[in-house]
C-alpha cells in the first residue's frame, strides 16, 4: 500500500537500507559539490577534513548530516574532504519523491566533473555516491561575487552603525530556480556569522520560509541556520538542537502573488513591511544590519503586473540594493527603473541614499525543480509543521537524521473534532481560480475578495456563495452544511477576533493552521488537526483551499 | 533517575576524596573514576570540584588530580570531556606552570594522549575536541619559543633547558646584586599576556606618576596591604636601625618603601595588587617573626593610610619561615601568584619575552644613586619581571634623585618610566576586519576577488564549536561566548533528552506585537534569561521545582509514576492541561527527590512553608530511608503528634 504518505511509520525505515561504502570526494579550494537526494532515501555527509559551507552556513568537522529530498552544494573556501554515505531509506514518500520509484532514470551524474560513481543501487536510490539522485564536483561558482555582495552590504553596515542611518535593505529578483532562496540563505548566513541580525521576508508562496508553503514571514536571524533543514525551525514546546528562530507569518493561500492582479498580495506585503519596519526601529541590531527580500521567481519572468508588484515591494521596504539573479533582461529593467535612484526611505532625501542594482550571475548548480519535486517540498513542509521530521523524508528541502538523531524532533499535534458552526471561517474566491466565475469583478479586487453578494471587499461570511465562512458572527449565522472540499487542508488561524473586518482578517498575521482531517457535513463537524492540544483559539480562520491546497493522509 | 543527592553533596564527597589523592594511586583514581561515572548527573559540580582542586592542590599533587581527569574523560567521556574541556587551557597551562620538569615530561605525554582516540574505542576523535589541545600546545610552543629566543636575544651563554619552558633562564648580564636574583619564573610566557590587560590600557603613555588613579583598583584590600607593608617596613628599619651597614637590609628596605610608594600611587591593577598582596603575605610572617624588636620607625614621614581592620592574611602554608626574600620570590611561588591572572588571558599568549628581559637587564645594570648601591632590589626586579610593577626602561629622575634619606627613595621607580607594552597580538576582535571593508556595491566591483576579506568569515574566528561550526574569536570574549555556547549546547541535548520523553508540540506563531518586541535569544548568552518556558520545567530527572507563586510539575508520561499517589495524603494527582506550558500538568504538586507530593501537602508536613527548593523531604516518614539523603534532620525538628496523625504510611 503506497498510498502518499499512509504508510508514514518508523517500522519500515530500515527496510531496505543496505549500507554502502562511504565514498570519499575532496574539493579543491573554491570548488562545490552539488547534489540531489530524493524523497524518500538519505544521504549522510560529513566533513573529514577543511572548511566547508551549505549556503553559507558552514559543517561542522566530524559532525554527520543527513540530508533528504534537498537539491543542495556544499562549497569549500579553502578546500576539504567530505565522506558521502547512503542514509536509511524512508519509506513510502514516492507519492511525492521526484521519480519516486523511477527515479534511477535519472539517478545519473550529469556533469563530466563527477568524481565518483556509487555503484549502490539499493531501493530507489540514485546512481551517484551515497545514493544521491545526481552528484558532481564544480569549480566554476558565482560564490566569489556572492562573498562579495556579503562584503559590499557589511561595508554599507558598518556605515549604518557609524552615522546610525539604517542597514541595506536587500531585495533579491530572478526567475524561477535561479537560486535566489540560495543566495538569500547565503547572504543571511554570513551576516550572522560575522553576529549580525538581519531580518529576513520571504515573499515567495510557494515555498514556506519556517513555515508552510501559502506564507509570507519576516525573521531576525541571529543564530545559526539548520545545515540540513536550510532555514531552520519555528519554536516549539521542547528544546532544539539548533536554535529556533521566530517568524512573523501572513496567510497568502495563493500560489501566484499576481492572482487578483496583486490585490492580495499587495496590502499582506505593506502590512509586512510596517512589521518589520516596527521592529527595525526597536531593535538596533536589525536596524544596522537591514533586510534580505526573497521573491517568488514569477515577479521575473517578465508577466504583466509583476513590475508594479517589484515597485509596491521596493517601496514598502524601502530597498536599497536590488540583486538581479540570472535575468539580462530584467536586469536591464530594474537598472533602468531604480538604479541610483532615491530609496524610498524617509531619511532618503537627506541622506541622498540611493538604490544600487547589481547583477549576479545565476550558479550553475541551479536546477529546474519540477512540479513533483515542488510538490513534494510542499507536503513535506506541512507534514514538519504537524509533525515534526520524525523521519527525514518528511521535513523541509533538507531534512535531519543525523545519527545522534538529536535533531530529530517528533512533534504531536492534537486531533480533535470541531463544531462546524462555530468556525468563523473566510475564504478567498479568486475568480480564476474558480470554476465558476460569475462574481468576478475586477473593480472591487482592492478589497479582500469577492464572493459577497453584494459584491463588495468580501468577507464569506457564511453568504451562500462558493464558500461558506460560517461565521459565529450575527449577520448571517446561515448553517451551511460544511463543505467536504475542506478535507485534507489547511485553515489559517489568525489573530484577528470572529467580527473583523474582511480587511483586518486579510491582514491578520497567522497563530497558526489547523489540518482538515475528515468532514462530516450530515452533523456540522469536522475533525481537525492542531498543533497544539487544548482549545482552538477562538479567532477568524482563513481557508487554504487553492493554495496551499489539499495534502492527503497527512493522517492516517 | 538520579540518585537524589543533591549536586553539591556529591561535589563534597567528591572533593573530600581528592584531597585524599597524594600520590599517583591508580587504585584511588580508577575509584574516583568510578564515582564519577556513576554521577554523571552531577557532572558540571564534579568537573568543578576538579578544577579546584587542580588549582589549589599544591604541585606536587596536581599530577594525580590531572590523572583522575584523564582518566575520567578517557573512561567516561562526556559530559565531563565538555566540562572539563571548557576550562582545560587554564587547568592545563596553570598546573603546568607549577611542577617541576619531571612533572611537565608526564604532562606533555598525557596530553598528547588527549589529541588521540581513546584507545580501544571505536570513537575515532580525540580524547578533547582538537581546538582545546591545540590551545594548550601552542601556548607551550610559544613559551619555549619565547624561551629560546629571549636567550638568543640576550647572547646568553647560559644553558637553558631547550625547548623547555621550565627550565628558568638565568638572571645572565645582571652585575651579581648583593642578594642573589630571583629566577626568571618559567611561567613568564604565560603571565605576560595577562598582565599585559593592565599594561595596555596605559600603553604608551608617560604619565606622570602622581597622576591619581580612579579607585575602582581598590577592591583589593588596599587598606590591609598598606598595613602589611607597613608593618614589614617597621620591622626592615629595625633591622636597619641595628645593622645599618648590612646591604642586604638596606636593600629589603628600600624595596619595601618603594612598594609602598607604588601602592600609594595607586598604580596598579587590581590583578597586579592581588599578587602583591599575595607576595607581602608571604612575607608578613616571616618578618615578624624573625624580627621582634619593637622599634618604631618615624612613620611621620610615610603617607598616613587609614589602617582598617582587615582579616589578616594567612601565608601560604608551606612556606619556609625563615627563607631568604628572594627565594619567596621563586619561580613556584609567582606562578602561583600569577595564576589568578593567567587564567583570564588569551588562550594564545604572544611570545613578547624577549622584550620584558632586555628592559630588565637595563634596569639592574643602572645604579641607583640612592642610599645603598645596589643596582636593583629584586623585589621591584621581581616584581617587574612578573610584570607586576611597570618596568622602568631607563629612570632617569630616579637616578637623578639624590637623597640619601630613605624615605625620599620612594618615587625611585616611579618617574619618568616607560610602561611596558605587550604586543597586541591578539585579532581585532570586534565586527570583522573593520575599517578596510570599501566593496562598493556594483556589479563591476563585486567580481573582484577579495580572498583577504575572507578571513572574516574564517580566520578572524580561529575558535570552532565542534558540534555546531560556529565560530568564536580566539580572544577571551570569544571564549566565554563558546563556553556559553557549549553550555547551550549541553543544556539543550540534556533537555531534548527530557523532551523525548513527553510530547512536543509546533507553538503558535506569535502576532505582531509581540514579535516587534521579541529578541532573538541567543545561544552565547546567559541561559536564564532565555526561554522562561523551558526554565519553568522541571524535567522529570531534575530534582524540586522551585517556582513561586504556583507550584506544578510536568504530569510524568510514565504510566506507574502517574498513578503513584502523594505518599502524604495518598490522593492521586488530577492532570490538567495548561496553556501556559502547553503539557500536562500536576497542580499543586512538588517533586522532592525521587517523589512528588501534593505542594501543600509538603509544606504543611514540613512547616516551612512552600520551599521545597531546599531539598529537604519529610524524610522518617516515607518509610523509604533511601529516598533522599541528608536534611533529615530539619523534617523531623517539625515532627509533632498533631502532624503524626495526618501522615499515612508510604505505600511502596
Amino acid at each position: 500500500m503506497s498510498l502518499p504518505g499512509l504508510d508514514l511509520t518508523q517500522a519500515t525505515e530500515e527496510r531496505e537500507f543496505v549500507p554502502a561504502p562511504p565514498t570519499q570526494i575532496s574539493l579543491s579550494k573554491g570548488s562545490e559539490w552539488r547534489f540531489e537526494v530524493a524523497f524518500g532515501t538519505t544521504v549522510r555527509v560529513k566533513l573529514l577534513a577543511g572548511n566547508a559551507e551549505l549556503f553559507g552556513t558552514e559543517l561542522a568537522p566530524s559532525q554527520t548530516y543527513t540530508f533528504s529530498g534537498t537539491k543542495a552544494a556544499i562549497y569549500t573556501w579553502h578546500g576539504c574532504t567530505l565522506e558521502i554515505s547512503a542514509g536509511d531509506r524512508v519509506s513510502a514518500i514516492e507519492g511525492f519523491a521526484p521519480g519516486g520509484s523511477t527515479m534511477t532514470a535519472n539517478g545519473t551524474p550529469t556533469t563530466t566533473t563527477t568524481t565518483t560513481t556509487n555503484t549502490s543501487t539499493t531501493g530507489g536510490r540514485g546512481f551517484g555516491a551515497g545514493g544521491c539522485q545526481s552528484e558532481y564536483v564544480a569549480e566554476e561558482t558565482p560564490m566569489v561575487e556572492y562573498a562579495n555582495v556579503h562584503f559590499a552590504l557589511e561595508t554599507l553596515r558598518q556605515e549604518a552603525k557609524a552615522t546610525g542611518k539604517d542597514g541595506p535593505r536587500v531585495l533579491i529578483v530572478g526567475p524561477d530556480n535561479a537560486g535566489k532562496s540560495s543566495l538569500g540563505k547565503i547572504l543571511t548566513a554570513y551576516a550572522t556569522k560575522v553576529g549580525r541580525q538581519p531580518i529576513v521576508v520571504n515573499l515567495d508562496p510557494n515555498e514556506g520560509m519556517l513555515s508552510v508553503p501559502g506564507t509570507l514571514t519576516a525573521t531576525a536571524f541571529r543564530t545559526m541556520m539548520d545545515v540540513e533543514e536550510g532555514w531552520g525551525s519555528s519554536p516549539m514546546s521542547g528544546p532544539s538542537a539548533v536554535p529556533v528562530k521566530l517568524p512573523l507569518v501572513y496567510f497568502y493561500p495563493m500560489q501566484n502573488p499576481l492572482e487578483a492582479e496583486g490585490s492580495v498580495f499587495r496590502p499582506i506585503v505593506s502590512r509586512l513591511a510596517l512589521s518589520v519596519m516596527g521592529r527595525m526601529a526597536e531593535d538596533e541590531d536589525s536596524r544596522e544590519t537591514g533586510i534580505i527580500v526573497d521573491t517568488p521567481g514569477v515577479l521575473g519572468q517578465g508577466k504583466p503586473g509583476s513590475l508594479e508588484l517589484i515597485n509596491h515591494i521596493v517601496t514598502e521596504f524601502s530597498i536599497t540594493t536590488i540583486l538581479v539573479l540570472g535575468s539580462e533582461r530584467l536586469y536591464s529593467t530594474m537598472l533602468k527603473n531604480y538604479d541610483n535612484k532615491p530609496s524610498s526611505s524617509a531619511s532618503a532625501a537627506a541622506s541622498d541614499e540611493c538604490i544600487s542594482v547589481v547583477k549576479l550571475p545565476k550558479s550553475g548548480g541551479c536546477v529546474d525543480r519540477d512540479a513533483t519535486f515542488m510538490n513534494g517540498l510542499r507536503e513535506s513542509q506541512i507534514r514538519t509543521y504537524f509533525f515534526g521530521n520524525p523521519i527525514p523524508s518528511t521535513a523541509s528541502a533538507a531534512l535531519s537524521l543525523s545519527a545522534s538523531s538529536t535533531t530529530n524532533v517528533t512533534l504531536s499535534p492534537h486531533a480533535q473534532q470541531l463544531d462546524f458552526n462555530s468556525l468563523c471561517l473566510y475564504n478567498y474566491t479568486i475568480p480564476s481560480l474558480e470554476e465558476d466565475e460569475d462574481e468576478y469583478d475586477p473593480a472591487q479586487l482592492d478589497a479582500f475578495l469577492p464572493g459577497d453578494a453584494e459584491s463588495t471587499p468580501v468577507k464569506e461570511e457564511g453568504s451562500a456563495p462558493p464558500l461558506p465562512g460560517v461565521t459565529g458572527s450575527p449577520p448571517e449565522k446561515s448553517v451551511t452544511p460544511a463543505p467536504s472540499a475542506l478535507a485534507n487542508s489547511l485553515l489559517a488561524v489568525t489573530h484577528v477576533s470572529p467580527t473583523s473586518s474582511v480587511a483586518q482578517v486579510r491582514d491578520s498575521s497567522i497563530m497558526g493552521f489547523l489540518y482538515v482531517a475528515d468532514v462530516d457535513s450530515e452533523k456540522g463537524k469536522i475533525r481537525v488537526l492542531a498543533p497544539i492540544g487544548g482549545r482552538v483559539p477562538p479567532r477568524a480562520v482563513v481557508w487554504g483551499k487553492h493554495w496551499p491546497g489539499e495534502v492527503v493522509g497527512l493522517v492516517g | 533517575m538520579s540518585s537524589g543527592l543533591a549536586s553539591d553533596e556529591v561535589a563534597e564527597d567528591y572533593k573530600n576524596s581528592l584531597e585524599d589523592l597524594i600520590t599517583n594511586d591508580r587504585f584511588q583514581i580508577s575509584n574516583l573514576t568510578v564515582i564519577a561515572k556513576e554521577n554523571t548527573e552531577h557532572a558540571m559540580a564534579i568537573s568543578r570540584v576538579l578544577e579546584n582542586h587542580i588549582r589549589t592542590t599544591p604541585p606536587a599533587q596536581k599530577l594525580p588530580a590531572l590523572y583522575v581527569v584523564d582518566s575520567i574523560v578517557k573512561n567516561v567521556g562526556t559530559p565531563y570531556t565538555l566540562f572539563l574541556g571548557r576550562n582545560m587551557y587554564q587547568t592545563f597551562m596553570n598546573a603546568y606552570t607549577l611542577v617541576d620538569s619531571q612533572t611537565r615530561r608526564k604532562l606533555d605525554e598525557m596530553l598528547k594522549t588527549w589529541k588521540e582516540p581513546v584507545p580501544g574505542s571505536l570513537d575515532t576523535r580525540p580524547v578533547f575536541p582538537p581546538d582545546i589541545t591545540r590551545s594548550i600546545e601552542s601556548a607551550l610552543i610559544k613559551a619555549r619559543t619565547a624561551a629560546l629566543q629571549q636567550q638568543q636575544a640576550r647572547g646568553q651563554q647560559e644553558v637553558l633547558g631547550r625547548g623547555r619552558v621550565g627550565t628558568p633562564p638565568g638572571w645572565g648580564n645582571t652585575p651579581t646584586p648583593p642578594q642573589g636574583i630571583p629566577r626568571h619564573p618559567p611561567s613568564m610566557p604565560y603571565s605576560r599576556n595577562g598582565s599585559g590587560h593592565g599594561y595596555q590600557a596605559s600603553q604608551g603613555d608617560p604619565r606622570s606618576s602622581s597622576t591619581p588613579q580612579p579607585p575602582q583598583h581598590r577592591e583589593v584590600d588596599l587598606a590591609a596591604l598598606n598595613r602589611d607593608i607597613e608593618v614589614l617596613i617597621t620591622s626592615a628599619r629595625a633591622d636597619f636601625a641595628t645593622n645599618p651597614l648590612d646591604p642586604s637590609v638596606q636593600q629589603r628596605l628600600k624595596a619595601l618603601l618603594d612598594l609602598q610608594g607604588i601602592l600609594q600611587r595607586q598604580e596598579l591593577t587590581q590583578e597586579q595588587l592581588k599578587l602583591v598582596r599575595d607576595q607581602i603575605s608571604v612575607l608578613t610572617p616571616k618578618r615578624s617573626t624573625s624580627t621582634p624588636q619593637s622599634y618604631l620607625p618615624n612613620l611621620s614621614n610615610l603617607p598616613n593610610l587609614p589602617a582598617m581592620s582587615a582579616t589578616p592574611m594567612a601565608p601560604p602554608a608551606g612556606q619556609p619561615v625563615s627563607q631568604p626574600l628572594q627565594q619567596l620570590l621563586n619561580p613556584g611561588t609567582l606562578a602561583e601568584l600569577i595564576k589568578n591572572t593567567a587564567a583570564r588571558q588569551q588562550p594564545t599568549p604572544p611570545p613578547q619575552i624577549p622584550n620584558i628581559l632586555p628592559q630588565m637587564a637595563t634596569n639592574s645594570s643602572i645604579p641607583q644613586p640612592s642610599v645603598t648601591p645596589v643596582p636593583e632590589n629584586p623585589l621591584l626586579a621581581a616584581l617587574r619581571a612578573r610584570g607586576l610593577l611597570p618596568s622602568a626602561s631607563a629612570p632617569p629622575a630616579a637616578s637623578a634623585v639624590p637623597s640619601a634619606n630613605l624615605a625620599s627613595a620612594f618615587p625611585l621607580v616611579m618617574p619618568g618610566q616607560v610602561r611596558f607594552t605587550p604586543p597586541v597580538s591578539t585579532p581585532q576582535p570586534s565586527n570583522i576586519s573593520n575599517g578596510q571593508l570599501e566593496v562598493q556595491m556594483n556589479t563591476a566591483s563585486i567580481k573582484i576577488p577579495r580572498p583577504g576579506l575572507l578571513a572574516s568569515l574564517y580566520e578572524a574566528k580561529s575558535n570552532r564549536c565542534g558540534t555546531c561550526g560556529r565560530r568564536f574569536h580566539a580572544t577571551e570574549e570569544g571564549k566565554e561566548k563558546k563556553a556559553r555556547h557549549l553550555d547551550w549546547h549541553f543544556k539543550t541535548n540534556q533537555r531534548m533528552a527530557d523532551a523525548a520523553r513527553r510530547a512536543q508540540n509546533r507553538s503558535w506563531y506569535v502576532d505582531e506585537r509581540d514579535w516587534i518586541k521579541s529578541r532573538e535569544a541567543v545561544d552565547d548568552q546567559n541561559l536564564d534569561t532565555e526561554t522562561p518556558n523551558e526554565g519553568a520545567t522541571a524535567g522529570d530527572g531534575e530534582s524540586a521545582h522551585k517556582g513561586p507563586p504556583k507550584q506544578w510539575i510536568r504530569a510524568p508520561n510514565d504510566a506507574t509514576l502517574r498513578n503513584t499517589p502523594c505518599p502524604i495524603c495518598q490522593e492521586k494527582f488530577e492532570s490538567t492541561w495548561s496553556e501556559d506550558v502547553q503539557d500536562w500538568i500536576w497542580q499543586d504538586a512538588v517533586k522532592v527527590g525521587n517523589r512528588v507530593y501534593h505542594a501543600s501537602c509538603y509544606s504543611e508536613v514540613t512547616k516551612d512553608g512552600p520551599t521545597p527548593a531546599q531539598r529537604g523531604t519529610p524524610a522518617g516518614r516515607t518509610g523509604t530511608p533511601d529516598s533522599v539523603l541528608g536534611k533529615r534532620k530539619a523534617a523531623e525538628g517539625v515532627e509533632s503528634p498533631g502532624q503524626n496523625a495526618r501522615v499515612k504510611t508510604e505505600p511502596m
